[in-house]
């Protein structure tokens, strides 16, 4: 089975950019430190993130990449509402392999992110128990309207063959 | 802080009001993370927890080793098994490096023994000290 057909090897190259409709507040901080259980109080009060070096109170740094708000709040039948390159491949299931994420400036209240994804790679290969695997790596970028880098999230999926 | 030396482990309850609140808070609301009848016709026992979800457990055990005024610079999570509504989650982390300032890190998610996901992440032990020559004169005062 051949999951690496030109139409996926297309994708190579694809970008799409996004820009939040709003700017972030200090709920949404808090709230995905809660959702978390975070206790640092960094999240919620500006007199502990000052105190720790941040211009007020900032988000957990994973939040940046984690957080659709800059999607239109869509959702497809599954119920997601965040990005996708709508790969669908009849005879596979997708598993997300893992994350690396860079860093940048902490973000802060005010901040209205923009994220511009990319697909860099689609390579194929086959498990050791014969099992076809396409695995497909995206990198988001993330800057808030100082252009300022808030980090970048390469990610793999990959679509294991069904047997 | 040197090599070998051992992070107090975090553990936390993968609840059901946990799931929801965290696809609240990231705008995601895939119905693998909450919904029984989504998860049945998916042949799983459960809704499982969005594997990103530890991206937070990650980062509050790195900081635990530096306090607030560390600062996370990379993180590598690596996905083994899945974790479903209900489950505790156990994380351990051992530091690896220490160099120029920056600890590396390496984390194991596991419920009871079995590994869930595994990360690396390299922490700055203090913010930069802004400079004192002029090169931070675009900073907000």
């Amino acid at each position: 089975m051949t999951l690496l057909t030109p139409e996926i090897e297309a994708l190579v190259g694809e970008h799409v950019t996004y820009t939040a409709p709003e700017p972030f507040g200090p709920a949404e901080f808090r709230y995905f430190a809660l959702a978390v259980g975070d206790p640092n109080p960094i999240y919620s009060e500006d007199a502990a993130a000052r105190a720790a070096g941040y211009d007020g109170v900032t988000a957990p740094p994973t939040f940046v990449m984690e957080t659709n708000q800059y999607m239109s709040g869509e959702t497809d039948e599954h119920g997601y509402g965040g990005h996708s390159w709508g790969i669908e491949i009849p005879g596979t299931r997708m598993i997300r392999r893992g994350h690396e994420y860079e860093f940048g400036v902490p973000v802060k209240v005010g901040d209205v992110m923009t994220v511009e994804w990319a697909v860099v790679e689609v390579s194929e290969r086959t498990s050791r128990s014969g099992v076809a695997m396409l695995e497909v790596t995206s990198q988001a970028s993330y800057t808030n309207q100082d252009g300022e880098l808030l980090g970048v999230n390469r990610e793999q999926l990959v679509f294991q063959e069904l047997t | 802080m040197s090599g070998g030396e051992r992070l107090a482990p975090l553990e936390r309850e993968m609840s059901s009001e946990r799931l929801v609140m965290y696809a609240g808070a990231t705008w995601d609301w895939h119905k693998l993370h909450y919904d029984q009848a989504y998860a049945d016709a998916a042949n799983l026992p459960a809704p499982i927890v969005d594997g990103q979800h530890y991206g937070g457990l990650f980062t509050e055990q790195a900081l635990s080793a530096t306090g607030p005024a560390g600062r996370v610079k990379t993180m590598a999570m690596r996905f083994r098994s899945m974790v479903f509504v209900g489950d505790t989650v156990r994380v351990t982390g051992e530091v690896t490096g220490y160099d120029d300032g920056v600890l590396t890190i390496s984390h194991e998610l596991r419920v009871d023994d079995r590994l869930c996901a595994t990360a690396v992440t390299t922490v700055a032990v203090a913010a930069a000290t802004p400079r004192l020559d002029g090169a931070n004169h675009d900073r907000p005062r």
